[in-house]
């Protein structure tokens, strides 16, 4: 491999072979082996990462096939797997790789002392492996096995803690309705190959450019694909199993259910960037969805009093964004977005952990308050995150939130589809977005302290493998928004980066290009949401100490907030009740019909069994008889046959 | 035919007899009919020799045993009701159907027999000479395991009655009655 | 005057031996149920020669093998009678009935 790129492909290698170390002999290692193992191979995929997008510089339109394997060859079709390494792939990379290596550091510190230690580093490892696959493939079957492999992962982190009912159950419900997602998936994968007679990426999107514009079947496969990306980035109605995925140790959330695994659906978009190009039908649906989960998610997050659901009703929130910006064709934004995200998110959550780890398991926020005081490092890192997320002017947040509002209102492509009204949901849900994590935020490290003296004695800062992670977590939080300022009027580095790779010069999403005015008042827009759900918040708990609107937080709104929206409650009736009746009834027909079908055989071996008994009377005369009936059946079958021939 | 019909009817008649009649002495007269019978059809069918043999035999040494141990038992020959009831009907069944199983299996295939001339020529005589020629030709072995049966048969039955007798003397001896069980 | 061919003298002898069968399973007193056994053997020794004669077409030596066996069947017979009444004696002598149902310890 002459290509410094293509060694990339050797990343999910060097995964997997730490997953295996890990998994197969990682008992016998003693602690912190495990996790200085598993760290160092992250690490090492991210400096692989690193070389190929160094590699990558200065190449137009760069990309680099590596084929792996001649997988399938029938007929006409061909399907071989391969990697593709191209801008997106390897921006991607370079999230999953760098934020990765350093949750894996952290979680030396976090995951200290914990009996599974080993197995909680090899899934990680196995992870990392299955979202490198996801994003290097080069194909739709390739990709599949990334993504199901990443299911797998999350359903086994998700319910690391299995002696605990609920975390397996939660592990499970993450599985499942990741599945119902996949049958979409698959189902556009088989429409794909049917129709343009491919599962290769690019040749599939190069068949999409020449297929008539807005046709049915684009717009059905864009469908299909946006249920399978909604299944594994939790959007409606498929969100509800990230609040439950909560269950899992926080590191896990944060890699996992932040940063990596549910942008997958994100980047499925994206790189069939050209085949959503042509049906604006399924991209506004795509979009629409998005502004949907947004909202209500954010909505939802507003009642939560567990730290890690706010931040999981946030992610979903901020997913929605994203799904938004692919929508209207942006899809450079979109990957901006989970580039930015990926840091605060992840820092978040890093420090959501820290505090868990610090008040021994406590994860209700009504029984927090005044931690900034005594951990200096996570409270003041976890300030830049939650302004960050707000969308606060110059962190990063705010650049790439701007340019998703920003497109959306300058759509063309889903001109007629309510682009202003996905502009107006999206500043809603901004302004709300700014109040919760304000009230996060201020809820844990400000104000007065709500603990027990015992717990408020153990509060410490974490140690240096985990503090380390959050603040360089937070520099990328500050500056990562620099790379994608606003094209009308500043350089924008990852547009140029990103736009050959996601549209591949295949065609071409217009956008409006109006006065500088209206691009100054939209920016002005967004600060002043951010602005106002700040203020609101502060307002509502520095000031008053949160004793406004009582009310309104015992009222059923709140309620309805604090129940995720009622989807699980709904799922519950519809669903998990049809199948527990049918199961009930099968079980009475199982124990009614089958059952006793079954007892009755048996006795009916006990009745033929008492009467075959009476043959054995002791009476020759009857045993002759039994004899000499015998013989006569015998003699009349040869008589039968005799006469029959 | 004639002949043979008569022969049959005799034939059955004397069966049933053997089958159905309530005293010990008349079955065994039946049966002893029905053998006389017997050997009439063997000289119709060109066995002379096998007819001598089955009255001298047969109907005279084997049937004058059985009647002199129904005699000597002194049997009534009364038969109570028994538990087994549904037996009667069961094996008239059964043996009918055997019997019409046969009768219609030999009669879907008919082959041709030889003329009476002809059978003459075959078994030349009464047959003497073939059954000798056969018996100590092809059945040498037959032949002689069957004299040792007889007379393993001759010393069965004498060893049978000499451990009884014995018994019995004994007890007389002793003091108590012929028979062994009392006197009953 | 032709003679009665073959298959009615076999079906008179399945005619003597289903009745010498059903008299095995009737009759009580075990001295009649001999007689019907008795009765069975000479109608398969009707059986035997009536064949014998069919055959008789193939030649001397195989029709005279049939009327061979017949004769050793005759020998089996009266050797297995006399041991037979010799069993009978010994058993009946000294009970009251010859009744075949009180010999009911022949079972399982």
């Amino acid at each position: 491999m002459s290509d410094l790129a293509a060694w990339l492909v050797l990343a999910p290698a060097l995964a997997l072979l730490g997953a295996l170390i890990n998994g197969l002999f990682g008992r016998s290692l003693k602690e912190p082996l495990p996790g200085i193992l598993a760290t160092v191979l992250a690490g090492a995929t991210f400096v692989l990462s690193l070389i190929a997008f160094v590699a990558l510089q200065g190449r137009d339109h760069a990309v680099v096939d590596v084929m792996l394997w001649p997988y399938l060859q029938a007929g006409g079709f061909d399907l071989s797997l391969g990697m593709r390494i191209d801008a997106l792939s390897v921006l991607m990379m370079l999230i999953i790789t760098g934020v990765g290596s350093l949750i894996h550091l952290y979680s030396i510190g976090y995951m200290h002392g914990d009996a599974g230690h080993a197995r909680y580093f090899s899934l990680m490892n196995l992870f990392l492996a299955a979202m490198s696959v996801l994003v290097l493939a080069d194909s739709f079957v390739l990709m599949f096995v990334g993504w199901e492999g990443v299911g797998v992962c999350s359903m086994l982190l998700i319910g690391f803690w299995y002696q605990t009912k609920t975390n397996a159950d939660a592990g499970r419900k993450a599985f499942i309705v990741n599945r119902i997602g996949d049958v979409g998936f698959l189902l556009a994968m088989f429409l794909t190959a049917a129709t343009f007679g491919t599962l290769s990426i690019a040749e599939a999107n190069q068949a999409a450019v020449t297929s008539p514009f807005g046709s049915a079947t684009l717009a059905l496969i864009g469908i299909l694909f946006l249920v399978g990306a909604a299944g594994k980035s939790a959007q409606l109605p498929l969100q509800v199993w990230l609040p439950d995925a909560m269950a899992g140790p926080t590191p896990v959330s944060a890699l996992i259910h932040a940063a990596t695994m549910v942008t997958a659906g994100v980047y499925l978009i994206a790189r069939t960037a050209p085949l959503y190009a042509m049906t604006p039908l399924a991209s506004a649906a795509v979009a629409w969805v998005g502004a949907a989960t947004a909202l209500i998610a954010a909505y939802a997050a507003f009642a939560q009093t567990d730290v890690k659901k706010i931040l999981a009703y946030s992610t979903i929130s901020q997913l929605g964004y994203m799904f938004v910006a692919v929508g209207v064709g942006a899809y450079w934004v979109a990957i901006f977005h989970v580039f930015t995200h990926a840091f605060f998110k992840a820092l978040l959550f890093l420090a959501c952990g820290s505090v868990i780890h610090a008040l021994d398991g406590e994860q209700d926020i009504r029984r927090m308050g005044g931690l900034g005081a005594r951990m200096k490092v996570t409270g003041a890192t976890a300030l830049i995150a939650t302004l960050a997320i707000a969308g606060v002017p110059l962190l990063s947040g705010f650049f790439s939130k701007d340019a998703i509002l920003a497109h959306a209102f300058t759509s063309v492509h889903l001109d007629g589809y309510g682009r202003y009204g996905l502009y107006g949901v999206l500043l809603l849900t901004a302004a709300m977005t700014a109040f919760y994590m304000f009230r996060w935020y201020y809820r844990i490290f400000a104000g007065e302290s709500r603990m027990d003296a015992k717990t408020a004695a153990k509060v410490h800062e974490s140690p240096a493998v985990m503090t380390v992670p959050l603040a360089v977590l937070a520099l990328f939080a500050v500056l990562a928004g620099y790379l994608g300022l606003p094209e009308f009027a500043f350089p924008n580095w990852i547009a140029q980066w990103l736009q050959p790779a996601t549209l591949g010069g295949l065609t071409t999403v217009p956008f409006e290009h109006p006065a500088l005015w209206i691009e100054w008042s939209l920016i002005l827009a967004s600060v002043v949401a951010a602005g106002v759900g700040l203020a609101l918040g502060w307002w509502i708990y520095a000031v008053r100490n949160g004793a406004v609107f009582t009310g309104l937080a015992e009222g059923p709104l709140a309620r309805l907030s604090r129940a995720g929206a009622g989807f699980d409650a709904a799922y519950r009736a519809i669903v998990v009740g049809a199948a527990e009746g049918s199961a009930g009834g099968v079980s009475v027909l199982d124990r009614d019909l089958v059952d006793r079908g079954l007892l009755g055989l048996g006795s009916t071996a006990t009745i033929l069994g008492r009467l075959a008994a009476r043959l054995q009377n002791g009476f020759v005369r009857a045993y002759a008889l039994a004899m000499l009936a015998g013989v006569t059946v015998l003699v009349l079958v040869v008589a039968w046959l005799g006469v029959r021939t | 035919m004639v002949v043979f019909a008569i022969l049959a009817a005799l034939m059955v008649i004397g069966a049933i007899g053997v089958v159905t009649l309530r005293q010990p002495v008349h079955a065994a007269l039946s049966l002893v009919a029905t053998l006389l019978t017997l050997a009439v059809a063997y000289i119709q069918l060109h066995a002379h020799f096998l007819a001598a043999i089955q009255v001298i035999v047969y109907a005279g040494a084997i049937m004058v045993l059985f009647l002199f141990v129904i005699m000597m038992l002194n049997l009534r020959g009364d038969e109570p009701p028994s538990r087994l009831g549904w037996i009667r009907p069961a094996a008239w069944i059964v043996g009918v159907a055997a019997a019409a199983g046969i009768a219609v299996t030999v009669f879907s295939d008919p082959r041709q027999a030889l003329t009476a001339a002809e059978l003459t020529g075959v078994f030349r005589g009464s047959g003497i000479e073939g059954v000798a020629d056969q018996l100590f030709g092809r059945f040498v072995l037959s032949f002689q395991l069957v004299g040792v049966l007889l007379l393993t048969g001759i010393i069965g039955a004498v060893g049978l009655v000499q451990g009884k007798a014995a018994a019995m003397d004994r007890n007389v001896a002793v003091g108590g009655t012929r028979t062994s069980d009392g006197g009953r | 005057m032709a003679a009665a061919p073959t298959e009615a003298w076999v079906a008179l002898s399945a005619a003597l031996f289903a009745i010498g069968a059903i008299g095995v399973l009737t009759r009580r007193s075990a001295i009649l149920v001999f007689l019907s056994v008795e009765l069975m053997l000479n109608a398969a020794n009707l059986a035997l020669v009536a064949f014998s004669r069919q055959w008789a077409s193939a030649g001397t030596a195989v029709a005279m093998s049939g009327q061979t066996v017949v004769f050793i069947v005759l020998a089996v017979a009266a050797a297995e009678v006399a041991v037979g009444l010799g069993i009978l004696v010994a058993i009946f002598r000294d009970r009251v009935s010859t009744d075949v149902d009180n010999l009911s310890e022949v079972r399982l």
